[in-house]
């Protein structure tokens, strides 16, 4: 732990360096660019004056430098509804000749974004070693094949002793009707958590190195994952900006953390409803609400083989301009044995501040979270022997800064400090993280 | 749990103190001529909301009607237009943009960024070729054959326009 912290203390220094030797970097690509953008203004400059000498005119700058010969001058007195818009011979834009394709997309088409980050973890949880370990390579295609229509896919490369694991995070497509009702099929991300729909693999969207334990990656708490259909849209409610999701699917699989993807382990169906506002007065703020409900039947059998109503129901507060960025999340997770009727009740939540420095520190964001779980330690969902796969008590601080070395790239710094059972240790810990996009 | 709180209270007082440091600096401003949102003349809509038009940037309103998708234009980044939208309606800035459209997709809530024009010749041909299409200009210098929309029910160089 002692020699760990020397060596993130390093890292922590990182970013001044860092920054002294990409700026030039930087300055060198703008100069090129804008070297680029004289040579190719001053080859149409040649070209207009080769024009205007044989009685063509041929202007296709951004900003004409005397717009009203060639276009129309918007005031408080001008025609509002296409009055102008018959082009006349001695109105037009002589210039205005380039392609309509060139701003329309033939379909299909396909975009690829790619995430990944690279960790360093040092704690005094003896259990555990320090060191490096790489992240997910995550892969994310969007392609819409028609104007109406598009299909997404995301898949993770995970590393694991002796090999990686490839695993398809994602895979639908969705049906526009409009902005009120669009359907969708495939695997996705379970709209029962706001930070699981937000950032889920993209590390680098997230401020924080790692999601919040109620939600984190294999976990048990809640259901990462759906199979099935979705409808969603935003509700006519005027200043409340509504918005809903609806699905129906496989839910969760024998074993818990995983979803059924090839197919459900029983015939209850999962059913997830989530409404959320973005009021119109105050732009950035989110607020919603969740339910979900599914039957389980886990998978080694329990003693007695007995399925499980799970019934889920969580709320969010966001306010996600960064500064400040305010997030807090509620869950209540609710299991009754079909078996006995025993109910067991176990309840988990987060609350994260962070803030965009303005100005010349503006490329720094401090952040603290406070996250805290409360599990039912009877739940037999939850309370499993393997203890990297129990859901257990937490109360935990977690104390960092992001550093955004570009708009696409940040540095994380991390020390967390948590609190399991009664008759656990404390564990402190430094982590790092380099996230990005591309 | 105590040791979270303290914890807690010291990150608090971190930032309070990293911002009356920073605190003062020159806020960003931008001056010149009203930008005029401009549409189809086909398009039946005449007037938006400040709301309204943020909601369509932010590509939370996709559609204006079910059979006419919205076809976002937005000039490249360094265009003086550009930053007024990002500034008045959007209210980031660029590398929140970016930022923002990133997880727009990864969230699969669009396909693809807007679109990306370079010059008032590619925004003029492409609004007139396509009734779904938005995109903003200088006042000065609207292309001939679009629609000017009111924002907020005022048109460029009224009192009161907020998009300058």
């Amino acid at each position: 732990m002692h020699r760990s912290s020397w060596i993130l203390g390093l890292f922590l220094l990182l970013p001044v360096g860092v920054e002294a030797q990409t700026a030039p970097a930087e300055q060198e690509q703008e100069i090129r660019e804008m070297r680029a953008r004289i040579a190719e203004l001053e080859k149409k400059i040649e070209g207009m004056r080769a024009d205007k000498e044989s009685g063509q005119i041929a202007l296709d700058t951004p900003a004409p430098a005397d717009p009203g010969e060639q276009t129309q001058v918007a005031a408080a007195s001008a025609p509002t509804v296409g009055e102008a818009a018959e082009p006349g011979p001695a109105q037009d834009h002589p210039a205005e000749h380039a392609d309509p394709a060139e701003t329309e997309r033939p379909f299909p088409n396909l975009h690829f974004r790619g995430f990944g980050n690279l960790n360093f973890s040092a704690t005094d949880d003896p259990t555990t070693k320090s060191g490096f370990n790489l992240g997910q390579f995550i892969l994310h295609v969007a392609s819409p094949i028609s104007r109406k229509v598009s299909v997404f896919g995301e898949i993770s490369f995970t590393a694991a002793p002796g090999s990686y694991t490839l695993d398809v995070e994602r895979y639908l497509i969705r049906y526009d009707l409009n902005d009120y009702f669009k359907l969708s099929f495939g695997r996705y991300h379970t709209p029962i958590n706001y930070w699981n729909t937000a950032f889920h693999h993209g590390l680098w969207l997230q401020t924080t190195i790692d999601r919040p334990e109620m939600i984190r990656f294999g976990g048990r708490f809640q259901p990462v994952h759906f199979i099935g259909m979705l409808a969603e849209g935003v509700v006519p409610s005027g200043a409340l900006g509504l918005g809903y999701n609806l699905g129906i699917g496989n839910g969760r699989a024998g074993s818990i953390a995983r979803a059924g993807d090839s197919g459900d382990i029983n015939n209850g169906r999962a059913v997830v409803v989530s409404v959320f506002s973005r009021p119109r007065a105050v732009n950035g703020l989110q607020v919603g609400g969740a339910a979900y409900h599914d039957e389980i039947s886990p998978s080694p059998a329990l003693p007695g083989n007995p399925s499980f109503r799970e019934l889920i129901t969580s709320a969010h507060i966001v306010w996600s301009r960064g500064a400040p960025e305010f997030l807090t999340e509620f869950a209540h997770v609710r299991h009754q044995s079909e078996l006995t009727n025993e109910v067991f009740n176990s309840q988990a939540a987060y609350i994260q501040f962070g803030y965009r420095l303005p100005g010349v520190a503006r490329k720094w964001k401090p952040y603290y979270r406070f996250e805290w779980s409360n599990i039912s330690p009877s739940d037999p969902l939850f309370a499993v022997s393997d203890p990297t796969v129990a859901v257990r008590n937490l109360a935990g601080s977690t104390v960092g800064a992001r550093y955004d070395i570009v708009s696409l790239a940040a540095f994380k710094f991390e020390y967390r400090h948590t609190a399991r059972n009664p008759t656990d240790p404390l564990v402190n810990g430094l982590f790092f993280q380099t996230s990005f996009t591309f | 749990m105590r040791a979270c709180i303290k914890a807690g209270i010291g990150v608090l007082v971190g930032i309070v103190a990293g911002l009356s440091l920073v605190s003062g600096l020159p806020a960003e401003t931008t001056t010149g001529a009203d930008v005029a949102i401009v549409v189809n003349p086909d398009n039946n809509v005449n007037n938006l909301t400040m709301a309204e038009l943020r909601k369509i940037f932010r590509g939370e309103r996709q559609y204006w009607s079910s059979d006419s998708p919205i076809v976002l234009l937005m000039h490249a980044p360094g265009a003086r237009e550009r930053a007024v939208i990002l500034r008045s309606v959007l209210q980031m800035s660029e590398d929140e943009y970016t930022q923002f459209w990133v997880a727009k997709i990864m969230r699969a809530e669009a396909s693809f960024p807007p679109t990306a024009v370079f010059s008032y010749a590619m925004i003029g041909e492409g609004i007139r070729g396509n009734r779904g299409a938005i995109g903003y200009v200088s006042a000065k210098a609207v292309p001939v054959g679009l629609k000017i929309l009111q924002v907020d029910s005022l048109l460029p160089g009224q009192a009161g326009y907020p998009l300058h």
